[in-house]
Parts: C-alpha cells; sequence; structure tokens
C-alpha cells in the first residue's frame, strides 16, 4: 500500500524518552488528519467519531474501504457519513460525496459543526467525581474500584469533536475541495450501462479521473502536495442508482464488481472511502457477505424501533446497536480486535456516541438467586455428587 | 399520526400506503384525496384498478373541480387505442406533462392507484428512478400510493418502501369495525416516528383515530394504585421517627464507621502484600458444607 511505504521510510513519532534516536534518512511526510496507527504503524485517519476510531483500533487506515450497512430508515448511517466528511473539511482533506437520492449539496448542509473546546465529556466525568466520593459512606472500601467506563474513548486525541445540533458555517467549507457527483445530473447515454459495472461504471471513472488528476496515486507527487481523498458514497445498492440488486435474485453482480475495483484505487493512492449499503433491502445474503469480504472494515447500525426500546430494559439508553462485522487486517497476520462486542449506540442532541452495553446492577428485591441445586458430572454414572478419582 | 400526514409543507412528500386482500387500503386513500381538494389542491389520480365514479363518489362535490381523473381502467395497456393515458406512459417526464395540462391550483398531489399495477408492468428499478424524478421535479407536492403487498416479492416491498417517506400498513384489526395502521413517517431530519393507530372511516369520509390502549401504560397505571395504600398506617406500634428522634440516631456511632483518616489508610494499599500460605494436614477439622451457605457470593 503506498501509503504504508510512504510512511515508513520516516520515523516513527518521538515518543520515548531514551536518548538512542533512529537515524533519519529521509523527511517524513505531514499530511494534516493523519497519524501512525499504534498497532501496525498504517497511517490512519480518524473517521470523525472518536468512539467509532476506538471501535476500529485507531481509525480508518489510508488506502482502505469502510462497509456501513445502512440501518432502516437511513438515517443514523447518514450521520456518520457527515461526520466522516465533517472531519474531512476540519483536517483539510480533499473530499468527494456520490448520491443518487438526496443532492450532494444537501449532505454538505447537514455537516456537524466543529467544536472549538476540548472533548465535552471529560468535564463532565471529571465534574463528577468528587460527590462520587461521599455518595460512598457504608459501603466505602468499594470506592478505590475503577467505574465501568461505557464510553470509548482512546487516550490520546485524534480528530474532532462537533456539535450536531448546529451546521458548519460556510466559511470553513470554502477552503475544502469538494467535488460532487450526483447521479441524475451525471447520467449519460444508456450504452454505459452495459457491461460488467453497469449503472456504476460512471461513477467509477469519475473516481479514476479525479485521483489520477489530483495526484493522489503518487503518480506526479512534485507538483501537488500531498493530501488525503475522502469518499463517501452514500446508498450504494439501493435503486436510485439503477441498480436491482434488491430485486433480482442473481448471484454475480455490478455492485461487487465496482467495489472490487474501487478497492484496487483505493489501495494505490491516498484515499479513504466511506461506503453505507441497504443491506436490509438485499434479499440474497450471498451478495452481502461477499460485500463485506470485497471491503476492508464493515460495521452494521441497527436502530430500535419505539416499542423494542420500551419493552426492553436494556435497550432503553440506546438507539441501536452496532456489529462490528470485520475489522481490517493490513500488512500484518493480526488484526487489532475490540474487547467486546456488545456495542450499542446512541445519537444525544449535540453528539453520536457508541458505548459498551452493559446493563446497570439490579437492585430489585426479586432479584433471581442462582439455585443452589448442583448438576451432577457429566461422565459419572450413578448421580454421585463427587467423583471417586 | 393519520391525521397529520397530508399537513407537511416540503415539497416532495412521498406516501406509501400498503394494505392486503383482508383489508382494502382505498378509503383511506380517498380519505386523503378529499382532505387534499378541502386545501384546495388540485388532485390528479392515475386510475387503473377503479372507475372513475367509484372514486369519486362521496368525495366533496363542492371541490370536484380540482379533482383530475386519467383514465387508465377502461384501456390501460392501450389495447383499443383510446386510452389517452396507458400504464406505458408512466414516466416522470409522462406525467409532468399530463398535469401540466391542466394546472389550475399552485400546488397539485398526485395519487396513484396502484402502484402495483405499474410496478407489474414496468422494471422496479425503472419506477423507483422515475418516482424519485417526480418528487425531485417539483411539479408536485406530494405523491400518494396504494401498493397491495401480497401481489410482490419481499425485495421490491422494500425497495419501494425504503423510498417513501411516510409508510402506512393497514390491516384488519381485532376489534370490529377498526382497522389497524401502522405509520412509520421520516422526516427529512432523519427523525424517524412509528405509531400504530386503530382506526375506522366511515361512509362519507370521516376518519376516527382510538391510540391503541398502551400495556406499559397500563402497568405503570397499576403500580400507582399500589403505592397509594400505606402500609404504615394501621399499625398498632410506632414505625415513625420524630425529628429529635431522627437525630439521636444519626449521632450513634456505628460499629466499623471509620474516620476519614482511617478509611484512607485501609483504602490505601500497603507496599508489600502479605499472603497466608498455609496446608491443611490430616488433622484438620474440615467441614464440607459451605458456610457462607446464605450469602450469594
Amino acid at each position: 500500500m503506498a501509503a504504508h511505504m510512504m510512511e515508513s521510510k520516516g520515523t516513527r513519532l518521538s515518543g520515548s524518552a531514551t536518548s538512542f534516536q533512529k537515524k533519519s534518512r529521509s523527511k517524513l511526510i505531514q499530511i494534516p488528519g493523519t497519524k501512525p496507527s499504534v498497532q501496525t504503524g498504517q497511517l490512519i485517519v480518524s473517521s470523525g467519531v472518536p468512539s467509532l476510531d476506538c471501535v476500529l483500533g485507531g481509525g480508518l487506515a489510508v488506502g482502505s474501504l469502510l462497509l456501513i450497512e445502512e440501518d432502516e430508515f437511513n438515517s443514523y448511517s447518514r450521520t456518520l457519513l457527515q461526520y466522516f466528511l465533517a472531519e474531512g473539511v476540519m483536517s483539510g482533506h480533499e473530499l468527494f460525496i456520490a448520491s443518487a437520492q438526496d443532492h450532494p449539496d444537501d449532505i454538505i448542509k447537514g455537516f456537524p459543526s466543529p467544536l472549538q473546546d476540548e472533548d465535552p465529556e471529560s468535564k463532565t466525568v471529571s465534574s463528577s467525581n468528587p460527590d462520587q466520593q461521599d455518595a460512598m459512606k457504608i459501603a466505602w472500601r468499594y470506592q478505590n474500584l475503577p467505574k465501568v467506563q461505557t464510553a470509548l474513548s482512546s487516550s490520546s486525541r485524534f480528530g474532532h469533536y462537533y456539535d450536531l445540533s448546529k451546521h458548519m458555517e460556510q466559511d470553513l467549507l470554502r477552503n475544502t475541495k469538494i467535488h460532487t457527483f450526483y447521479l441524475p445530473e451525471e447520467q449519460t447515454e444508456p450504452t454505459h450501462h452495459s457491461g460488467v459495472l453497469g449503472p456504476y461504471s460512471v461513477l467509477l471513472h469519475t473516481i479514476q479521473l479525479l485521483i489520477r488528476q489530483n495526484g493522489f496515486d503518487g503518480s506526479n507527487s512534485q507538483v501537488k502536495p500531498c493530501n488525503v481523498l475522502r469518499l463517501a458514497l452514500h446508498s450504494l445498492g439501493s435503486a436510485l442508482w439503477g441498480d436491482d440488486v434488491c430485486v433480482s435474485p442473481a448471484h454475480n453482480h455490478a455492485l461487487l464488481a465496482f467495489l472490487y475495483a474501487l478497492r484496487a484505487l483505493l489501495r494505490s493512492s491516498l484515499s479513504v472511502a466511506m461506503v453505507t449499503v441497504p443491506t436490509h433491502l438485499i434479499r440474497n445474503k450471498l451478495i452481502r457477505g461477499r460485500m463485506i469480504r470485497l471491503s476492508d472494515t464493515a460495521i452494521a447500525l441497527q436502530s430500535f424501533s419505539d416499542t423494542e426500546r420500551n419493552n426492553n430494559p436494556l435497550y432503553k439508553d440506546y438507539h441501536g446497536l452496532l456489529r462490528v462485522i470485520q475489522v481490517p487486517r493490513l500488512n500484518c497476520l493480526s488484526c487489532e480486535v475490540p474487547d467486546t462486542k456488545d456495542l450499542a449506540f446512541r445519537l444525544k442532541r449535540k453528539q453520536f456516541t457508541i458505548e459498551r452495553m452493559h446493563l446497570p446492577p439490579d437492585l430489585s428485591e426479586s432479584v433471581s438467586r442462582v439455585s443452589k441445586v448442583q448438576k451432577a458430572p457429566v461422565c459419572s454414572s450413578d448421580g454421585n455428587k463427587r467423583l471417586d478419582f | 399520526m393519520l391525521s397529520e400526514v397530508l399537513q407537511g409543507t416540503e415539497p416532495g412528500g412521498f406516501v406509501i400506503i400498503r394494505d392486503t386482500a383482508c383489508y382494502s387500503g382505498r378509503r383511506l386513500l380517498k380519505y386523503y384525496i378529499n382532505c387534499a381538494l378541502k386545501r384546495g389542491e388540485a388532485v390528479h389520480v392515475l386510475g387503473f384498478e377503479v372507475p372513475e365514479h367509484e372514486l369519486c363518489a362521496k368525495l366533496d362535490s363542492s371541490c370536484l373541480n380540482l379533482f383530475h381523473f386519467h383514465n387508465a381502467y377502461t384501456d390501460p395497456l392501450g389495447w383499443t387505442k383510446q386510452s389517452s393515458f396507458t400504464v406505458q406512459h408512466f414516466s416522470a417526464t409522462g406525467v409532468t406533462q399530463l398535469l401540466q395540462e391542466t394546472q389550475h391550483a399552485k400546488t397539485s398531489v398526485l395519487v396513484i392507484d396502484s402502484l402495483s399495477f405499474i410496478v407489474r408492468h414496468h422494471d422496479p428499478v425503472v419506477v423507483c428512478q422515475e418516482l424519485q424524478k417526480l418528487r425531485k421535479g417539483g411539479s408536485v407536492r406530494m405523491i400518494f400510493g396504494l401498493l397491495h403487498m401480497d401481489l410482490h416479492q419481499q425485495g421490491v416491498l422494500g425497495a419501494l418502501s425504503h423510498l417513501a417517506c411516510t409508510v402506512i400498513s393497514v390491516t384488519p384489526g381485532n376489534i370490529a369495525r377498526y382497522a389497524v395502521a401502522n405509520t412509520s413517517q421520516r422526516k427529512k431530519s432523519g427523525k424517524v416516528m412509528q405509531k400504530e393507530e386503530f382506526f375506522t372511516l366511515t361512509e362519507d369520509l370521516t376518519l376516527s383515530i382510538e391510540t391503541k390502549p398502551n400495556q406499559s401504560g397500563k402497568a405503570q397505571a397499576d403500580l400507582h394504585t399500589e403505592s397509594e395504600v400505606d402500609p404504615m398506617s394501621n399499625l398498632t406500634f410506632n414505625l415513625r421517627l420524630s425529628e429529635v428522634e431522627r437525630e439521636a440516631k444519626e449521632k450513634v456511632a456505628l460499629p466499623f464507621v471509620f474516620s476519614e483518616k482511617k478509611k484512607s489508610a485501609l483504602l490505601s494499599q500497603g507496599r508489600g502484600s502479605g499472603r497466608i500460605m498455609y496446608e491443611p494436614d490430616a488433622n484438620d477439622d474440615f467441614d464440607e458444607e459451605d458456610p457462607d451457605d446464605d450469602l450469594d457470593v
């Protein structure tokens, strides 16, 4: 991968306190908004949601493809897409937005506004600590035990924080190069629709051209300063793209060919893509599995309906479940595995967060006790409590 | 929620009424046609399934000049070559032309009766794209479509419903004359509202809605009535504390409640932690039963 090779020429971040200094032969490329991953040394960018970065092992590797399986009404996946693009604006990356349903300008208008001050959560946590100490009167021996940390966060800050209730100001957007692709406006003669790529051939061609002309593939890097291209492809596979993946039972599909070609393109360039797909519409589970194989990272959003939230006490505080289907394994054999798989997301008024899902302690009288009846060991024949060895 | 469907002001609203053979959604559709006519909006109906007089019946007669029926019922496929509108004419441009021929009011509502007929004669993907073009085209304020759920594959239903901003599924209810409507509405901001309602529509198209008696609400009410009974009211002995008694009680130093200093000393871990090594021998009296049997450990 191009990004990794470029990075490995330079030095790692100097965080060690030893006197040993690595001889640096060439100068490290500095692209704003990127950093080498702690685990793999891969160049990564932030997804815009710090807790999502944490789930995915630090961030999104440059040159990789993130597949998001949309929730039923496509509201949360759209929020994630806007976070991803807003982070690109704040980091000074170039953006490419492709959509067939909403006009890309509408998506741009909905970018969350960046927060200039620090992490809003850390403040609330520190302020709540003192009264926590007072509260422990009887069970004070437990007060030094660590509290269960539901919000996922990493120690070092990466990326920006955003306020969903406000929209990004226009002058911030003015400094960013935004390329848009709106299918109804790009519509060309139907001869383009033949071939393996079907309705996606125009889109792929546009991305290819963009990457080549702006030097994201490193071909004419002496002309342009290095920068990262963020691609956001909205609701790929829906009928509005002219795609019959939801309707037809065929196994070979244009969407799969497109994802294959897209990933090849990303691998050889300084770009990172976020693709949302309405997989709940795709009846053929085989195609879904193939799509996950063709992407690096895959997550699924599953939103709760109102009745589900009311009936299940576990779901009351959350808006849906986030499932990590696949984490990338880039240039190494192992991958960063999230420590828990029970993740849920919640959309507060100002913020989208991903948290560990856990039950609060059950303090009611009718807690079900573990029964005292001991099961006989499986291998004993006479059903005695103990084995006579 | 059913009565608020028509009230949105932003252009390009798309409402799908999904029904089955058990309960027809056409009367609900007629209700919305009537509401739109009363608001002074032009209503254009692409009629494939019922004749004009059947759809017109019971509509508000004073507003019928705003009602336009594009007849594809008598000759839907153009076999007799007499009909001006057939299913083949269904496309964004075709429909827009049709609307502009008879443009009176400032806003117009397009009613498709039914989408099922169109989907069966066109590629569903193309239908979706044309509908989206119509929404974005700006010539119609709202599109209403009737969709028969039992005629299509899940994929087609899903793709069409994904496009709509409001989906109303009607099913016959358990209670006589009431039917159930499951409405899910997606706002432009991304907020989704879902509601289940019991409704009846009378012959003269008046809608009466009864919200489903919420079970969780009932349970809460039960709890409330229980808590009203005070267990301390009819006791022969005193369970309450007066202020003086409470103060006296709080002054009592309880065992194992230590001062702050001692607490912190106990909480801070010593530098070297000791460990007791003990190996039981034969003389030890080992109790087989768990001495802490009654504790949840």
